[in-house]
């Protein structure tokens, strides 16, 4: 083998290597790992390379959505005035942060908060972000912490899983993409401000409407009830309260059953056999405390 | 190709890779956190971290990463709190470049941030932050958390994490 055939091999040997290791942890961009000359002819392809532009609800940075969800939160607050009990505020805080501490999210731009709504509507509403939000109306039909803790689990899983984010129109999103890349690095003129004032109310819309008037699918559903079983699990609570729950409200046909959760969620017949199987993957179940059930009836009981 | 060519493409080569290796440090994503001690929310601390601060990842374990800060401090961090950094990944060519990047639009606070937030609320008096910003005002430290979960014979005590 010649000199400078044995330096070319060794070139190509370190680009493979170079891009096998890099490759690992790129999160996007094989698209330009063609042939390692491509990218040795043009430096100015690795842009490329290192990072994909901005294309779906993914990439929606923590911040962006962490102001998304003090909007929504702001128009969910517009429809329903909070319900004003400093102790049962904090415990609900202390059982939705102890959930979403073993959630698969635990860290969130400004971290997780709840409240309770003042209504007899059965609700619970989870805005991107973390600002999570149940009803007087549900509270009083959880017959203990455990199910406080699937339930506010469940929401966590919906912020975990970015659905909210996703009921965001894709051609909504291409726009703002566009408008906010090419302007991203310049301060934004009274202009820009305007159009991108434009945009955001677009995407409240969006996810408002999601959340509030048509539900997110079923599918979403079903995966947040598999995260409410995982997350609840992990925490200690014991995982078969959902069931429980969702049993009784089979059949439910009262005025405040018929808005809110009801409204926007799948039959709860089927969120039963959809949770039942995520229980039996478990491999092991905690049980329930009267620890927690004594606690939690003391939590309740100054609610009017 | 000639000899002088092939060192060319061999230090074209290295350069980029080493652009590419750089990239690859993480930066803090939310807006407070802390670097622990342990793989663990609960326990000893090391230092205060804020969302842009750079970090060099050194192992992985369980949702965990085992990170280096531009201190020197070695800590761990969930991975939850951190994305991945694009740094020194600058096109000279800016045809190339019509549109951002999540990490350029996180790094410069721009993208949907307060201030169209304030632009919002200019337009939509109707609509009321008060309530949102006493919420973020609720805070549940880790002591309480680790109290109650204690309290209420929960979990093992580990915290997050897949």
């Amino acid at each position: 083998m010649s000199a400078s055939k044995s330096v070319r091999l060794s070139a190509v040997a370190l680009v493979l290597t170079l891009f096998a290791a890099s490759c690992a942890v790129l999160e996007k961009g094989t698209d330009v790992l063609n042939t390692a000359n491509k990218v040795a002819d043009d430096v100015n392809t690795v842009k490329t390379v290192g990072e994909k532009l901005r294309s779906s609800f993914a990439d929606i940075t923590e911040e962006e959505e962490y102001y998304i969800g003090r909007s929504v939160a702001a128009v969910i607050l517009s429809r329903y005035p909070v319900y004003q009990n400093d102790a049962l505020t904090r415990y609900v805080n202390t059982v939705g942060n102890a959930v979403a501490l073993f959630s698969d999210r635990p860290e969130i731009y400004a971290g997780y908060h709840f409240l309770v709504l003042d209504t007899e509507e059965v609700n619970a509403l989870a805005a991107p972000g973390g600002l999570i939000f149940v009803t007087k109306g549900l509270l009083r039909r959880c017959k203990d912490e455990e199910t406080l803790g699937l339930i506010l689990a469940h929401e966590v899983g919906h912020v975990a899983a970015k659905h909210g984010l996703q009921a965001i129109k894709k051609s909504r999103l291409t726009d703002a993409f566009m408008f906010l890349g090419t302007q991203a690095v310049q301060r934004f003129g009274p202009q820009e401000v305007a159009r991108l004032t434009t945009l955001f109310e677009g995407v409240l819309s969006d996810i408002v409407e999601q959340l509030v008037v048509r539900g997110y699918d079923r599918a979403s559903e079903y995966e947040a009830d598999g995260l409410a079983v995982k997350f609840g699990a992990r925490t200690g609570y014991e995982p078969g309260s959902i069931l429980r729950f969702l049993k009784t409200m089979v059949g439910d046909k009262s005025t405040a059953s018929g808005k809110g959760w009801f409204k926007t969620h799948p039959s709860p017949e089927d969120r039963i056999s959809s949770a039942t199987k995520a229980i039996a993957a478990l491999s092991s179940a905690p049980r329930i405390d009267t620890a927690r059930t004594q606690r939690f009836a003391q939590a309740i009981a100054a609610m009017k | 190709m000639t000899k002088s060519r092939s060192v060319i493409l061999i230090v074209v080569v290295i350069a980029v890779g080493l652009a590419i290796a750089a990239a690859q440090g993480l930066v803090v994503k939310v807006q407070t956190t802390q670097l622990r001690a342990n793989p663990q929310f609960f326990g000893p601390t090391l230092a205060a971290l804020k969302a842009g601060d750079r970090l060099e990842k050194v192992s992985e374990a369980n949702g965990w990463i085992q990170v280096k800060t531009a201190a020197g401090t070695i800590g761990w961090i969930h991975s939850s709190a951190v994305t991945q950094s694009t740094v020194a990944l600058t096109s000279t060519n800016q045809n190339l470049k019509t549109q951002a990047t999540a990490s350029e639009v996180a790094l410069a606070g721009k993208g949907f941030n307060k201030q169209v937030e304030d632009s919002y609320k200019a337009t939509h008096a109707e609509v009321s932050f008060v309530w949102v910003d006493r919420m973020i005002q609720i805070r549940i430290g880790l002591a309480q958390v680790q109290d109650f979960l204690a309290k209420g014979r929960l979990a093992g005590l580990t915290g997050g994490g897949k």
